[in-house]
């Protein structure tokens, strides 16, 4: 599925060297480390924002090392929800595909009826549902989550954890999830990776 | 209680300063054309003086708009998304234009079109062009003030995260769904500024083009016959249809204005512009012709006031020469010296900084205060304190000008200060609308802990609010002395006594002379080189003190 081959980057320090991954389809991933170990600019690389300094990166047999991060078909969720201010709830989902069944989309994260509230009305956790099922509505080869659940509180990330875990499974998508949070590592991820 | 009375007496000046002169003039009008506004309308197509008139008006500030948008909206991108070497010197160089009088403007792109450099004006098919690339010119910093600051803070997750779905896979969807609804109020709202001055624009009109005419300039005009009973009642008429529509115009164009400003995305993640901007060699192509468009017509100015061309018989002949200079200083027969004017400008815009700055801090201070107890009654203060952006500098000298007649011509046609009404008049409103903001941005917790320490109202305004408003106070200052010192539209309507030439009204004056004498070009460049480099100064002068992303036009 995702092939990861010594993938290294340095910038100001040695972020990562050398690193190898191997993602099955439909396997979660989850990789701890401390806070500027390199994680997020992992998954940067991964799905084109940065470049790396060495390595390759293969998606389904096709190297995708030097494609642009839009012709990648990987999706990533940040560290806060981006949903833009200018767009309700709908007119966001809706960038991830025209098409889609809105209410079906907001159901399967627990925010039916959400349609037309503005975005900044929403909650962190109810911001990170809206942005997760927008990149699921894209039907990304593989979803890249960079601690999605750290701004929430430990009874809610966990809660929201176990959620997209299930939708995950349940979509059969697979997912790399970087954090600092070693137990919502375990309970999210079905491998636990460490950097250091 | 005594500041309640302080804040009266600020309200009350401000009516008599600015609403009565206004009032008086349309009652004078009005006495003498009679109160018929169908038929004040109905002139400006039946006057030979006003035909045609309005259409061009507004045709030339449509157009100078959307120059102003063609040719603005790249440097604001270039400027707000890449990194750049000198950055500061380089945004002050492209906003510099705005700050420049209009009639420096207009000296600088006579030359630069005229006969002597590129000569692509005298063709009366051509000026048209050149006025549009004027008034471009002129509010090109506008498009980057508003637009640059969107662009150089905005959080980039959001385009990263674009890129990465499939509506924004395409630069046209990212451009579709992010940069267009995002920019779009600022670019609107810019819009909205440069066809308010390309609507009301008066030196540029009058030097630029081969005797045409927008309402600004036609009311300057045919400002001085109006007002006296049984004379040339149709100019009467003609004026205050003129002043109704663009009285109608502006206060449209700047309510749109304030509307789309309000709708700016205030609540658009930010974040660091070190972060923001990236490298980008090929902008250059953009950043260098735009440097050179905002430079070279101010350069040409100093240049040509060095160059003598005479004509003679044989041919014409040019050389260097500081002719130009010493017949600009010294005084003649028909003008007072370069010196004068120079005093006579710097001393009303030392007086208008005195009236003016007070009054504004008090209106604005009054309007702050309302705010948390009456708020209508602040918005209505509020609005009140924009009405004169609502009229046109030609209006406020005519409302001057007819104002004191009304009173007492014999004492106002002989004293001195005079003009200094009308500088008033234009400037406090801007000085309210850059003080204004401030106040309502120092977090009330400031003053409450002065209180909690025992301050008096008078120590905490000296020792917390004036020194944290600062910035603004010195912008305001520095804004009004530029703008008294440039003024130009209403001086040359008011101003009924060679004593009391300004700069401005000194280079119209000396451009207006017989074209065929040789220092006439080098003399209205020479002036206008000075006011071109006082503007620069105090230009710099207030940039230090602008804060970086307020993104507004001051």
């Amino acid at each position: 599925m995702l092939r990861c081959i010594g993938l290294s980057k340095t910038f100001e320090k040695n972020l990562f060297d050398e690193f190898d991954l191997d993602l099955d389809a439909g396997q979660i991933v989850a990789i701890t480390g401390p806070s500027g170990c390199g994680k997020t600019t992992l998954l940067r690389c991964i799905c084109g924002l940065e470049t790396l300094d060495e390595g390759h990166i293969l998606l389904d047999g096709v190297d995708i090392t030097r494609m642009l991060p839009e012709e990648r078909g990987i999706g990533l969720i940040f560290q806060r929800p981006v949903l833009y201010p200018h767009l309700n709830v709908e007119r966001n989902l809706k960038l991830g595909d025209k098409q889609a069944d809105i209410p079906t989309a907001l159901a399967e994260v627990g925010l039916l009826g959400f349609e037309k509230r503005a975005v900044d009305t929403l909650s962190g956790g109810e911001g990170q549902r809206v942005a997760l099922a927008r990149a699921l509505l894209a039907n990304p080869s593989v979803l890249l989550l960079d601690e999605p659940f750290s701004s929430l509180d430990d009874d809610l990330s966990e809660k929201l954890a176990k959620d997209v875990r299930d939708l995950l499974k349940k979509r059969g998508c697979p997912a790399i999830l970087v954090t600092h949070n070693k137990s919502i590592a375990k309970l999210f991820a079905d491998v636990v990776l460490s950097i250091e | 209680m005594k500041t309640k009375l302080v804040a009266y007496v600020a309200v009350t000046t401000y009516s008599l300063l600015i609403v009565i002169p206004l009032l008086l003039a349309v009652d004078r009008l009005v006495w003498v054309a009679g109160f018929d506004v169908t038929s004040w309308i109905s002139s400006l197509d039946a006057n030979y003086i006003s035909k045609g008139v309005f259409q061009f008006t507004v045709m030339q500030a449509v157009f100078s708009s959307l120059a102003t948008l063609a040719i603005g909206i790249p440097i604001a991108w270039q400027l707000g998304r890449y990194k750049w070497p000198f950055q500061n010197i380089i945004r002050s160089l492209l906003t510099m234009p705005f700050v420049m009088p209009s009639i420096v403007a207009a000296m600088g792109f006579l030359h630069l079109m005229g006969d002597n450099a590129l000569d692509i004006r005298n063709d009366s098919t051509t000026w048209l062009w050149v006025l549009i690339i004027a008034h471009a010119w002129f509010n090109l910093s506008l498009v980057i003030r508003f637009c640059e600051p969107v662009l150089s803070t905005l959080d980039p997750s959001l385009e990263e995260q674009l890129r990465l779905l499939p509506e924004g896979r395409t630069k046209f969807g990212r451009f579709r769904h992010l940069w267009f609804p995002l920019l779009i109020p600022s670019i609107a709202a810019a819009a909205c500024m440069t066809f308010v001055f390309s609507f009301t624009s008066f030196a540029l009109v009058k030097w630029i083009t081969l005797g045409e005419k927008t309402l600004e300039s036609m009311m300057a005009d045919i400002g001085s016959s109006a007002g006296i009973p049984g004379y040339m009642i149709s100019k009467n008429e003609v004026i205050l249809g003129s002043s109704l529509i663009q009285f109608t115009v502006l206060l449209f164009s700047l309510w749109l204005m304030t509307w789309l400003q309000n709708r700016r995305q205030s609540l658009l993640p930010t974040a660091n512009e070190k972060i923001v901007k990236k490298n980008n060699n090929a902008g250059w192509l953009v950043i260098l012709p735009a440097i050179c468009f905002a430079v070279i017509p101010l350069a040409t100015l100093i240049v040509s006031s060095f160059r003598v061309t005479e004509t003679t018989v044989d041919g014409s002949r040019t050389y260097w020469s500081t002719e130009g200079w010493s017949y600009a200083f010294s005084a003649t027969n028909s003008l007072p010296s370069g010196w004068d004017a120079l005093y006579n400008s710097i001393g009303y815009a030392l007086i208008c900084l005195t009236i003016a700055l007070p009054l504004g801090w008090i209106l604005a201070q009054t309007i702050s205060e309302l705010e948390g107890d009456s708020p209508r009654l602040a918005r209505a203060l509020d609005v009140f304190t924009m009405l004169p952006f609502a009229v046109s500098s030609a209006m406020i000298g005519l409302g001057v000008m007819l104002g004191m007649i009304k009173i007492n011509p014999e004492f106002f046609y002989s004293l001195w200060l005079t003009p200094v009404i009308a500088h008033i008049m234009i400037t406090t409103p801007f000085v309210v609308r850059i003080i204004l903001p401030a106040m309502r941005s120092l977090d009330a917790k400031y003053d409450e802990c002065g209180q909690t320490l025992g301050m008096s109202r008078t120590k905490r305004f000296f020792l917390i609010k004036l020194p944290m408003l600062r910035g603004s106070i010195l912008i305001a200052a520095i804004f009004t002395i530029a703008m008294s010192l440039g003024e130009f539209g209403a001086s040359w309507v008011v101003t009924r006594n060679s004593d009391w030439t300004t700069l401005p009204v000194m280079i119209d004056s000396i451009r207006a002379f017989p074209y065929n004498e040789p220092l006439v070009p080098p003399a209205a460049n020479a002036v206008s080189s000075v006011l071109m480099l006082i503007a620069l100064f105090l230009f710099i002068s207030s940039e230090k003190f602008r804060p970086k992303r307020d993104g507004g036009m001051f």
